[in-house]
């Protein structure tokens, strides 16, 4: 183990400089006096170079994709190419306002257009929306579209009811919740949709089922297309979460599937960079019966020009302020551009090979509790560690020192100490090869080491339940729990 | 087909076409290997669990391109835009054309930062995690409220957010109050964020000479116990500060306040958890984020320490390790979708941290002196403008009698919004936008321009619009 983070001894913002003067802001003529600010922020006044040294230690203190293999499951964590942020940050793009004439934003607006098209057709479902934020944001707009859709259809009173396997991304139930319906999760069989359990649980309360395939635990549901006929069956739609997209890019879509409509994350298969937490990019993709109901505006193309069409009169109406993170669209297209038809079913191929490849190795080692044949990702059980006084977080904390970030862990529920494994097609034989050797060398390293890692990075094992049980969640919380240790001027937290 | 190359273009240059991506790594014999440690012949074998009535043929979306041309390609497209800098520009409101310092990008750029996930590791992510904790503690100092969460989508979505916030604070009522001077989309995403429960979005009247909040329709409203929350923006959908904003909890009692502000103006303008807000939330994209067309952007948001438990998104909190050193992590987590599920307090998994990130960076290289100047600066160059152009015959400016700091809103006596600004941009002059529901069926609006002091214009751009929008009403 040589890896060593770099473990800067950086103050606070705030206790880079003395506090700043409380002497209020200066008087903007015509503002009445009580809406007046009586004294300035209390924020530090710094050098440029202090807040940029300040920034850069912080950044040195953080594992990305650009320093570790970042083997989360579900989060399809590939290169993020650097021609992307080159073009996103051209001033034809980072330059243009929302609310500019149409005339003035025609490339933008191609862009979309095009980018559109090609993610319907990739989909299968060619009415697409970018309008989203992120994937919930999605999830939570094609529900309001499905019960827009009964509302039309008068069934909107009885079908209140979404289903969904028990390993779905936790975002599909509280999306459900939010869109105003109830829920209902399926056990699964095997790691996949027990159709028998989906034929019983399905009815004329069913509004819509929501599923990811390939599913939470790497497997294909190949039962598919009957799972759709069983949906449709009764009335319902058939939602497709696209977080594991990746694993199936011309291969299949959603549109033959079966869905009626999609979400996708452009931030995990057309590889837009995550930015430590977001922004991301949310799609809508939907089939003629939802396709009406897509937030407003559209982009549309009429002769050579294009224009946003707010002349939809089933749509939901808005789900954000602008159009959507076109910063964003812009760097899936220029991805999707280098890639073309074979690109990207080379994506979903290699995504594919890699893990079956990991899985085979790293499965070696922890059992796997289902079929072996994955697709992007897989599940491993760290359950025979406790044996040995270890779980599956010191496992998991002891890979961090090796230098290489953890893969998910304790998600899907339904596996006991579950790890989840995702190296996408972005990375080398080598790459997994010497994830391999990491993984096995943490197992094999002793359970007193286990359970005190990490020792590497810029601080040792978090406490998180105190984090939660006396939270401190700003300055301000620091400052008085400093007044109430009466320790004046204490600034560590706690 | 001409579909097809609508969606790429024909291959430039001498490309074959075919070529797979640098970016998958193709070492000679690599692929074999890893077959070969499978004992399989072919990747095919690895998707036998696809049924064959699933399977597609060709997706249709064209060839692959090599790097220089798809940087030739994009410049092209992005050629056929013209960016803000182009225009005498005074198109702004929430999304405001600012200038942000480089070292803003620098940071921001720093792939550390940038290629991370979620840090659902915190011992490997602390430099994330602190730039959030300073990021929430900046949001509360600014607001004057206890508790800021890491981030969400946008200004819209952070007030949809509230919206249900308060109907979990406020256990009872149906009905959530909003200014009817609210810009369109964001009255259209609050109904959204409310149709999902079944409640209502009531629009509250404002006075026409002033634009001020109807505050005995708001008493009436209250009257009737069925008020869950009142949300109230700070400047409003006008670009006026309506002082009445801070007599509003005293009308609502224990009815929660969200009050959506501007940051940079809360660098000049009271706290609003000084006059009784409960929420704060806002468009944080002015720090430090360009417009990019409307995205990424910052939402932000803010409450009291009581309610902390009830709000949405992610939160970091301050703890320490193992050692006993200072050490930062995400908080409160059964809170959200990935443990509470159906439960959860929202759907939010993605955020905007990286936006939240140049945020700080922003406020910081600036500072909080630099701030308030440049928002003066901004109302001293509104207020040239606004005078200038209620000279013209014609043009009410500004259409209403309030305070304002940037943004104000212009009244056109005759012609639409849209002919007078396309006027004045054949003279090189973004005049605003138009501040009516462009749906079709849409209720028929007054016309009005939001127009917004932005900081790359001086006396030279000021003048030029005075002088635009006086031809463009001689001929209107």
């Amino acid at each position: 183990m040589s890896f060593r983070q770099a473990r800067w001894d950086e103050p606070a913002i705030w206790d880079l400089a003395p506090p700043n003067s409380t002497d209020p802001p200066p008087v903007i003529p015509g503002i009445p006096e009580r809406m007046r600010r009586k004294t300035a922020v209390r924020w530090p006044e710094l050098s440029e170079l202090e807040v940029v040294r300040h920034f850069t230690r912080l950044s040195q203190m953080n594992f990305g994709i650009d320093t570790s293999p970042y083997p989360l499951g579900s989060c399809t964590m590939k290169y993020n190419p650097k021609v992307s942020e080159l073009l996103a940050r051209r001033p034809g793009a980072a330059d243009l306002h929302p609310e500019q004439p149409e005339e003035t934003a025609q490339g933008a607006l191609e862009i979309l257009w095009r980018l559109e098209r090609l993610l319907g057709r990739v989909t299968g479902l060619p009415e697409v929306s970018l309008q989203a934020a992120a994937g919930a944001h999605g999830e939570w707009a094609a529900l309001l579209m499905v019960r827009a859709y009964f509302r039309d259809r008068g069934e909107l009173d009885r079908r209140t009811e979404v289903l969904l396997p028990d390993t779905a991304h936790g975002t599909n139930p509280a999306s459900a919740m939010m869109a105003g319906f109830t829920t209902r999760e399926l056990p699964s069989k095997e790691g996949c949709v027990d159709l028998t359990a989906l034929r019983a649980a399905v009815g004329d309360r069913t509004a819509c089922f929501m599923l990811t395939n390939p599913n939470t635990a790497g497997l294909f549901e190949s039962d598919i297309l009957e799972i759709a006929e069983t949906v449709h069956g009764v009335g319902g739609t058939l939602y497709y979460d696209g977080a594991n997209l990746n694993a199936i890019l011309g291969v299949t879509h959603p549109g033959r599937m079966g869905f009626d409509v999609a979400h996708l994350n452009l931030h995990k298969t057309f590889a837009t960079p995550h930015g430590g937490g977001g922004p991301g990019a949310g799609v809508l993709a939907a089939g003629e019966k939802l396709g009406p109901y897509l937030p407003v505006p559209r982009v549309v193309k009429q002769g050579r020009k294009f224009r946003l069409d707010y002349d939809r009169p089933k749509s939901i109406g808005k789900i954000k302020t602008a159009y959507g993170n076109f910063g964003l669209d812009l760097r899936a297209y220029a991805f999707a551009l280098t890639h073309g038809e074979e690109g990207l079913r080379h994506v979903a191929r290699r995504a594919v090979l890699n893990s079956n490849y990991l899985g085979l190795r790293m499965g070696r080692s922890l059992p796997r509790p289902f079929r072996t044949l994955v697709k992007h990702e897989f599940l491993l059980s760290g359950a025979p560690l406790k044996a040995r006084g270890v779980r599956t977080l010191d496992l998991a904390k002891r890979l961090l020192d090796e230098g290489v970030h953890a893969p998910t862990v304790y998600f899907p529920s339904l596996v006991e100490e579950a790890l989840m494994v995702e190296l996408p097609e972005t990375e080398s034989k080598r790459v997994l090869d010497e994830y391999v050797a990491a993984f096995e060398r943490s197992l094999a390293d002793s359970p007193e080491n286990l359970r005190a890692a990490p020792r590497s990075l810029a601080v040792g094992r978090i406490d998180e339940v105190r984090a939660a049980r006396e939270p401190l969640l700003s300055w301000k919380d620091l400052r008085a729990a400093a007044g109430k240790a009466e320790t004046p001027g204490a600034v560590a937290p706690g | 087909m001409r579909e097809r190359s609508a969606l790429s273009p024909p291959p430039l240059g001498e490309s074959p076409g075919s070529r797979l991506p640098r970016w998958i790594p193709d070492a000679p014999g690599e692929e074999a290997a890893l077959l070969s440690a499978l004992g399989i012949a072919s990747i095919d074998e690895l998707f036998a669990d696809v049924p064959k009535k699933a399977r597609i043929g060709k997706m249709g979306v064209g060839p692959s391109h090599e790097e220089p041309e798809v940087v030739r390609e994009v410049d092209r497209l992005l050629d056929r835009n013209k960016p803000l800098s182009k225009f005498a520009n005074f198109v702004g409101g929430r999304i405001a054309p600012r200038y942000s310092p480089a070292a803003v990008d620098a940071i921001v750029s720093r792939s550390e930062f940038y290629t991370a996930y979620t840090p659902y590791q915190p011992e490997a992510s602390q430099g994330m995690l602190r730039a959030l904790f300073e990021f929430q503690s900046l949001w509360v100092e600014l607001t004057g409220l206890d508790v800021a969460n890491a981030s969400l989508y946008d200004g819209a979505t952070a007030a949809g957010e509230a919206l249900l916030f308060c109907h979990r604070v406020r256990d009872g009522g149906r009905r959530f109050l909003v200014p009817a001077s609210l810009p369109w989309e964001e009255k259209s995403v609050l109904r959204n964020y409310a149709s999902g429960p079944g409640l209502a979005l009531d629009e509250i009247p404002y006075h026409e000479g002033t634009g001020r909040l109807d505050l005995d329709w708001v008493r009436a409203a209250v009257a009737t116990g069925d008020v869950f929350g009142v949300l109230a923006d700070v400047p409003n959908g006008f670009g006026h500060v309506d002082e009445g904003v801070a007599d509003l909890k005293e009308i609502l009692g224990a009815i929660p306040l969200v009050v959506a502000a501007d940051p940079l103006a809360l660098s000049v303008l009271e706290p609003p958890g000084n006059y009784g807000a409960d929420v704060v939330v806002g468009e944080g994209q002015g720090f430090g984020i360009p417009p990019s067309y409307g995205g990424p952007l910052l939402g932000l948001f803010a409450c009291r320490s009581e309610h902390v438990r009830l709000a949405p998104g992610r939160i970091v909190g301050a703890t320490r390790d193992a050692d006993g050193r200072p050490a930062y992590t995400l908080t409160l987590q059964t809170r959200e979708q990935h443990i509470r599920r159906s439960r959860a307090t929202s759907n939010i998994c993605t955020n905007q941290s990286l936006m939240a990130l140049a945020f700080t960076v922003y406020a910081s290289v600036v500072g909080p002196r630099g701030l308030a100047t440049l928002q003066t600066s901004l109302a001293e160059k509104a207020r040239t403008l606004a005078s200038g152009l209620g000279g013209i015959e014609g043009i009410r400016a500004p259409r209403f009698d309030a305070p304002y700091l940037g943004d104000f809103t212009i009244e056109l006596a005759r012609g639409t919004p849209r002919e007078f600004l396309d006027r004045l941009r054949r003279r090189k002059v973004l005049g605003g936008h138009p501040l009516a529901d462009p749906r079709p069926g849409a209720e028929p609006a007054p016309a009005r321009v939001l127009v917004s002091a932005t900081e790359g214009i001086g006396d030279k751009e000021i003048q030029k619009y005075i002088r635009s929008a006086r031809a463009a009403m001689e001929v209107a």
